[in-house]
């Protein structure tokens, strides 16, 4: 009996480590070709860090990175939170750091929070560089949508299309992930501003942490508990698939618009549900930005502190 | 075989005659060699640097872990300790922003609001007799709903200059080399591994998960013992959330987002039973190491995010079932425990 037991044991042992077995796979075949071609300077490493890796804005920085890091033949690894979590991205950042990380490539979840974390960084030697969203702790250079002005881009487009569609007034429901966020809260601030100004009633906005099935309760809530709501906007891709899904269920002449380009949002904007969104071009954040985190770990001139990478209105 | 069972008995037999010491020990073999294997994929691992790194990431899930050990081992669960964590942060940073309160009076009187809490939740249990699962159900969300209208629904403003002794205490400075949380953890482990083997408190605790009734009629005040645990947990929870004011320099209101299971899994994974009755808090400190070292040495690896947290799943899963084979085993483990004279039904 007992060694049926003992046996059991080390037989779960064995299937717990197996279990840990593919990781082996990953870094053995990332390392292999990295050995291969050895370049003449021990190569460097960059890391990207963002808020999360749920959305497909996170998924097309990495994408624009890895692009550029292998045409510079840098060691690039992404790292992120599995959820918006200021601790966890600390401990995210610390990580890389022991990893010796050459430099980062942060996405703030929030800039106090993570300065901390980052001062120590730049202490031990690591070199920082903001994408998407910037910390208060100063860095090499930051490339990030003008979200306030984006936000005026996107109160404009839905003052437009209320024009076009006949409604001088009304109320307006907007969608946003939460207050500690800047890059939402001044797509919030520019929207408002402009569609205040243009006379329409702006509700207490909903935070709802960009989590889609949330975001569309709260849109939903929205339709159902005001008879005269003429719009609703939301500030990051959660959001905006939350809106656009609301207003596709409840069937209602709403406008929709939105922020980011994905394969949901596409569709939302195909079918009519969402009249707009604004397309931020997280690509080029992270392909820009590996190329000047190679200007800067090569002591070369890194250009602008701030590049603005700009927005695009999508539409059906 | 029977001679060999023998050769190698004497101080083997005893320390295995522990309950939940086999999980412990199978779990801190597996450690070991998942240690070893990242360092081999990774010699940065066991730089000194990833070291003190990891420990430091190691202790919050190890603190909340063993709150939740207690609770379990009494048969119950907390779930509010996620949300009592995130109050705490909230909590203790608003009365140092928007209060202008003196950090370590703030963090007293945080400590006791989580207190108040986890004796909210004992009273719910032991008194009212709640199921635990719906009683700490509640106040997971009133936690929350606390942490959310303390300051206005909005996370604080970074905690003043005056408040870098607190930030170094409870995260960035450091001690003998090691960081400050590192050392509270480790008091902590202390303290609540003497009061769960060595007192009455902690007798009473396994008695109450072994057999309430029994417990009961044999003279231990079970209101009293069963809401001690779940003050323990709110404790040990806010001190957790005194930690993540200090390592964000602010208040968040989600911090602490599912820390209560997490914690589950540590203490799981160490060889506590959800059941009631088994567990020892040093297998909950090897199981949040596993959490730790997993999660660190995954990224270390390079693996994706998606793969960490299917391994850490696979993890507790097995855990469990390690659990189940001892407990269907317990009739060779209880001769072995009364040839030892141990009293094994508490």
């Amino acid at each position: 009996m007992k060694k049926i037991l003992v046996f059991l044991l080390i037989l779960t042992m064995a299937f717990a480590f197996t279990a840990c077995a593919p990781k082996v796979e990953t870094p053995v075949a990332a390392a292999a070709p990295e050995a291969a071609a050895p370049a003449p300077t021990p190569t460097k490493t960059v890391y990207l860090i963002t808020m999360d890796k749920m959305d497909q804005h996170w998924v097309n920085v990495d994408a624009g990175a890895k692009t550029m890091a292998e045409a510079l033949g840098l060691n690039y690894k992404w790292d992120a939170p599995d959820v918006k979590d200021n601790a966890k991205q600390i401990e995210a950042v610390n990580n890389a750091v022991a990893d010796k990380a050459d430099l980062i490539l942060l996405a703030a979840n929030d800039p106090k929070a993570i300065s901390e974390a980052v001062k120590t960084a730049k202490a031990k030697g690591v070199k920082i560089i903001y994408v998407d969203s910037a910390a208060d702790e100063p860095a090499i250079a930051t490339l990030s949508t003008n979200n306030r002005q984006a936000g005026v881009l996107a109160g404009q487009t839905m003052v437009d299309e209320l024009k076009a569609a006949g409604k001088t007034s009304g109320k307006i429901g907007i969608i946003s992930v939460n207050t500690a966020t800047n890059s939402t809260m001044n797509r919030e601030n520019g929207f408002k501003e402009v569609v205040a100004a243009a006379g329409y009633t702006i509700l207490t906005t909903e935070y709802k942490d960009g989590d889609a099935a949330a975001s569309q309760e709260a849109a939903y809530g929205f339709i159902a508990g005001n008879e005269d709501l003429v719009g609703l906007y939301g500030t990051n891709e959660g959001s905006t698939v939350g809106v656009g899904n609301a207003i596709k269920a409840a069937g209602k002449s709403i406008i929709g618009i939105g922020f980011d380009k994905s394969d949901a949002i596409l569709g939302l904007l195909k079918d009519g549900s969402l009249k707009a969104a604004m397309a931020q071009n997280p690509f080029t954040m992270g392909y820009l930005g590996v190329a000047q985190a190679y200007a800067a770990l090569n002591d070369k001139s890194t250009g602008p502190a701030v590049i603005d990478t700009g927005v695009a209105i999508l539409r059906k | 075989m029977q001679n060999k069972e023998h050769s190698f008995n004497g101080m083997w037999r005893q320390i295995v005659s522990i309950r939940g010491m086999g999980q412990v020990i199978s779990v801190s073999i597996a450690l070991i060699i998942m240690t070893i294997v990242f360092g081999i994929i990774n010699p940065l691992f066991f730089s000194p640097d990833n070291t003190t790194n990891l420990l430091r990431q190691v202790v919050p899930i190890m603190i909340i872990g063993m709150g939740q050990s207690f609770v379990l081992i009494t048969g119950g669960i907390d779930l509010s300790i996620g949300s009592v964590a995130g109050m705490s942060s909230m909590i203790s940073a608003t009365l140092m922003t928007a209060g202008h309160m003196n950090p370590w009076l703030a963090a007293l009187i945080t400590i006791l609001a989580c207190c108040v809490v986890g004796l909210f939740n004992g009273l719910l249990v032991s008194k009212a007799k709640l199921p635990a699962f719906i009683a700490t159900l509640g106040t997971m969300i009133i936690a929350r709903g606390i942490a959310q209208l303390v300051n206005g629904n909005m996370n604080t403003d970074g905690i003043p200059e005056s408040a870098k002794v607190f930030k170094d205490l409870f995260y960035y400075g450091d001690t003998f080399g090691l960081y400050n949380p590192i050392w509270i953890g480790l008091i902590l482990f202390i303290f609540f591994n003497f009061i769960l083997s060595r007192t009455r408190t902690g007798r009473h605790t396994y008695a109450i998960g072994s057999n309430y009734e029994a417990a009961k009629l044999s003279g231990v005040n079970v209101i009293l013992a069963e809401s001690k645990v779940y003050i323990f947990s709110a404790f040990l929870a806010g001190i957790v959330g005194l930690m993540l004011t200090a390592q964000s320099g602010m208040g968040t209101m989600s911090a602490g987002n599912m820390y209560e299971l997490n914690a589950v899994a540590a203490s799981v994974i160490g060889g506590v039973s959800t059941m009631g009755g088994q567990g020892l808090l040093f297998g909950t400190v090897i199981g949040s190491f596993i959490w730790g070292v997993l999660n660190n040495g995954l990224q270390f690896a390079g693996a994706p995010l998606a793969l960490r947290n299917l391994v850490i799943g696979v993890v507790v899963i097995i855990s469990v079932l390690i659990d189940r084979v001892a407990r269907s085993g317990k009739f060779d483990f209880r001769k072995v425990l009364k040839s030892k004279g141990v009293n094994i039904s508490s």
